[in-house]
């Protein structure tokens, strides 16, 4: 998993689902959760991370608005600048210069770190995709030359279409699960925090782990499936070397490793939704599926979105996985858009080309972003 | 009937979750080329066999405590520069912060491989290609960090500052003996978030890593599969591998699954 990873901050769920949910739901809870999020965005803005993550998108998404505009806590626009021209008696000002150098020298070591390593690199991936760079270190300008490249490039379009089935397998299988054992949890009230525990188990360890781990599961020889399949009278079936189950079966491996995370969102959102709706619902004599289907889900929705797009996000950045089980194969039937950046860039030291692929990445979180901020806000709304 | 759904189905998703460590765990302990199943489960003939081959043949000591330096010095290093960057843009007036806490925010939707190549080919010119600087300075920069100090900081009345400052503390003193104290509940959520970022990391280290002394313990693990090594020998590397994460898990187990919860925090 990588360390850095492109993500929006959840819906909190203590409050989103109420603002979604179905008329007859919002009633008995209206006025409590109203009344905070009015105070809230009176007061401190900058406690409720939904927004901050939707500014976020804003910023990245539409360049045209400044990040200012959009962005500024109301306390801050309030707040006159440093040097604002005026009457300030002489102290006063001379307090606000000293309070000023303190934030600047408390900023100074990460904003250095930040400006070399996360912008620096993030202008340098725009430029470099724009030229043709190569391990001598000679580079021409080529324009849109790597992009037009790309374009007609069948090794991209094929690690695109991998990635892009990678993801619409691996999303639905984590989701399910995790929305699944979300459930079990949120209705055992025996050894509840054991089990959550140990679900979450996998989600600490790393990718690589899980994917030695189950390369042995998948062996054709003596994994651990055939033996148990060999003992049905089954054929050994050839996860890893197949085609066809490849993907699937990587996307299981990484499933396993991955849900513990919206596992722990889902049933946070699960515990949020307040009793009196599923009680009511009970009292109209619902049974556990209908109370689950009609009430309880609709008003999970936004927190589904948002593991969806988080775990989607995820998938398409997926490499290590791959790298480990079966370096992209066979036959390129789990080559990566990650992998084949990995490979265009430490591979061939086509610099200027891998980055041209991080661009099309970008494009694409930034799309799932942006389509999960559409879908949840317009339910706020 | 009913009532006997839920054990069974939790005893079940307990079962697919715990199997593949408890053969990883099994395989590790097997006598050599005891891996195929019926062998493996002979708990009789568990042997360190496996631990000691692995250590004597591969560098692993040295991947782990490749590992270890990468882990602790970024957790240590990342909470003090995001605390004292979050305790500013949280409660410090100084120009151009709003600009410079959304440009941190922004930078967080591009990801970590679309920026790989200009990361990489700057650190190399600095000259960090496998050295421990060029491996953990360039990921100091965590604006997830910073994020997540600045949210937790801004809660804080203003008055507990305004008291110290008073009082004639410097500002220093005000973030060390006020600020500090205050926030050790979020530093040691982050503290276990850092570092399970950094042990389980792969893509960078292995890019940066680039002789086999400088691997750190996923990278080594990845790469011991085309060396001599016998899959008893790998399980045993990746139990090892495992270890810390556990520990860390076992111990912060609270601090990392609430923040999930109420957060949204990405291990």
């Amino acid at each position: 998993m990588s360390r850095v990873e492109s993500r929006a901050t959840p819906p909190s769920p203590e409050e989103e689902p109420e603002a979604a949910g179905p008329e007859k739901a919002r009633t008995p809870v209206a006025t409590g959760p109203a009344e905070t999020r009015t105070a809230e965005a009176a007061g401190s803005p900058e406690t409720r991370t939904p927004e901050a993550a939707g500014l976020v998108a804003a910023v990245a998404a539409d360049g045209t608005r400044t990040p200012v505009a959009t962005a500024a806590p109301p306390e801050d626009r309030t707040v006159p600048p440093v040097t604002a021209p005026g009457p300030p008696t002489g102290r006063k000002s001379a307090a606000r210069r000293r309070e000023a150098l303190a934030g600047l020298a408390f900023v100074a070591p990460m904003l250095v770190l930040f400006l070399v390593f996360r912008i620096g690199p993030t202008l340098g991936a725009a430029f470099l995709s724009l030229t043709d760079y190569r391990l001598s270190g000679d580079w021409a300008f080529v324009g849109a030359g790597n992009y037009a490249r790309l374009l007609d490039d069948r090794l991209f379009w094929e690690a695109l279409g991998v990635t892009a089935l990678y993801t619409a397998l691996y999303v639905p299988m984590t989701v399910a699960l995790a929305l699944g054992t979300a459930v079990l949890l949120h209705r055992t009230l025996w050894l509840r925090g054991f089990f959550r525990g140990l679900f979450f188990l996998p989600y600490v360890t790393s990718i690589v782990l899980a994917a030695v781990i189950w390369k042995w599961i998948y062996e054709v020889e003596d994994g651990l499936l055939n033996t148990a399949l060999g003992g049905l009278g089954l054929g050994p079936v050839d996860f890893l070397g197949s085609e066809s189950l490849v993907l699937p079966s990587i996307a299981a491996a990484s499933a396993w490793k991955g849900f513990g995370y919206s596992m722990l969102i889902l049933l946070a959102g699960l515990q949020s939704v307040p009793r009196e709706v599923t009680e009511a619902a009970v009292i109209d004599g619902a049974n556990t599926w209908q109370r689950f289907r009609w009430v309880t889900l609709p008003l999970l929705r936004p927190v589904l979105f948002f593991v969806l797009v988080i775990e989607a996000i995820g998938a398409f950045q997926v490499f290590d996985a791959m790298y480990v089980m079966t370096a992209g194969g066979p036959v390129r039937a789990s080559y990566s858009l990650v992998y084949f950046l990995y490979d265009a860039g430490f591979k061939f030291f086509d610099f200027g080309y891998a980055c041209a692929v991080g661009l099309v990445l970008f494009l694409v979180v930034l799309v799932f972003s942006l389509i999960q901020r559409r879908l949840v806000g317009r339910e706020v709304d | 009937m009913a009532r006997l759904r839920l054990p069974v189905l939790l005893a079940l998703v307990a079962l697919v979750t715990v199997t593949p460590f408890a053969v990883m765990v099994l395989v590790a302990f097997a006598p050599p080329g005891g891996r195929t199943l019926p062998g493996a489960l002979d708990v009789t003939r568990a042997t360190w066999q496996n631990f000691a081959d692995v250590l004597g043949g591969a560098d692993v000591l040295r991947w782990a405590l490749n590992s270890l330096v990468y882990s602790l010095v970024s957790v240590v290093l990342i909470l003090l520069f995001a605390s004292m960057a979050g305790y500013a843009f949280a409660k410090k007036r100084f120009p151009g912060r709003e600009v410079l806490f959304w440009a941190f925010l922004a930078t967080l939707m591009v990801p970590f491989q679309a920026t790989l190549i200009p990361y990489y080919l700057l650190v190399a010119e600095l000259g960090g290609v496998d050295t421990y600087w060029g491996l953990i300075v360039p990921t100091l920069a965590n604006s997830q960090a910073v994020f997540l100090m600045r949210q937790f900081i801004v809660q804080l009345p203003d008055e507990l500052f305004e008291a110290a400052r008073m009082d004639g503390a410097s500002e220093w003193r005000v973030y060390t003996t006020v600020v500090l104290p205050l926030i050790r509940p979020v530093l040691a959520t982050l503290g276990v978030f850092v570092f399970l970022w950094h042990w389980n990391d792969f893509l960078w280290p292995l890019v940066i890593g680039q002789s086999e002394a400088m691997r750190t313990l996923t990278v080594g693990l990845a790469t011991l599969e085309g060396e001599n090594v016998t899959i008893n020998q790998i399980m045993a590397g990746a139990t090892i591998t495992v270890i810390p994460c556990l520990l860390v898990f076992g111990l912060l187990q609270r601090y990392l699954t609430d923040s999930i919860a109420t957060s949204g925090m990405k291990a």
